[in-house]
């Protein structure tokens, strides 16, 4: 399940990175980059899985809920954390 | 079990690798520029891409590991060393399989990226030309 959503994340970020223009640099390739790494690290997991004999994807209620909530929260959060450390060493390059 | 650790420590190595080449970036004479060169990201950027993604997937990954109760907070952390040397050789196992495939996506899909950009730069300059 977890898997779907950090897809869903991937795509929503790789929209947001072609389409959406805005004044302040938002780095939305950074977000397209992070959660389509996790995309891809979990494609493998998977794949592992579905070769085990346990299903490609798994639908664990509730352990899956908590883990899609997770990759959303943990995921932006590190997107954002991300950006303002590059904004805020961006704005002390100019100030030198 | 362990499989994001494969990832962390390649964000760790590849982190040191963008260190040093940022390094002998600095060194050289920016104002020397190979004018057929049509890439101008520097080397030291493009492995800064690799390191995103290789910290973020891993991010992500030990928060789900944390969920499932693989990973905890109190040493040995990884709760299968803690279960006897079966566990240990399903962990190391689970590494060498899924963590390094885990590895080589991530790699491969930077690999990927980086030569669409190289081939959109090109055909960019060949309509310039035209």
């Amino acid at each position: 399940m977890y898997f779907l959503v950090a897809l869903a994340m991937t795509i929503c970020f790789v929209l947001l990175w072609l389409f959406v223009k805005t004044k302040k640099p938002l780095h939305f390739e950074y977000g397209a980059i992070i959660f389509g790494a996790a995309t891809a690290m979990w494609f493998i997991d998977c794949c592992f899985s579905a070769a085990g004999g346990e299903g490609f994807l798994g639908f664990e209620i509730p352990t899956d809920v908590w883990i899609s909530l997770w990759t959303v929260g943990g995921g932006l959060v590190f997107y954002a954390a991300i950006v303002l450390g590059k904004y805020l060493i961006d704005k002390k390059k100019q100030a030198k | 079990m362990a499989c994001f650790t494969v990832t962390t420590v390649a964000a760790i190595g590849v982190g040191v690798a963008r260190h040093i080449v940022r390094h002998n970036e600095k060194k050289k004479d920016p104002t020397k520029v190979d004018p057929i060169k049509l890439d101008t990201m520097k080397v030291s950027k493009k492995l800064g891409i690799l390191e995103l993604a290789l910290w973020g997937g891993s991010f992500i990954l030990a928060g789900e590991h944390l969920i499932h109760g693989e990973v905890s907070f109190k040493f040995p952390w990884l709760t299968a060393v803690s279960e006897g040397p079966d566990a240990v050789k399903e962990m190391l196992t689970e590494m060498g399989t899924a963590g390094v495939g885990m590895l080589l996506i991530v790699v491969a899909g930077w690999g990927i990226g980086l030569l669409i950009r190289k081939l959109l730069l090109k055909r960019k300059a060949k309509l310039a030309k035209e």
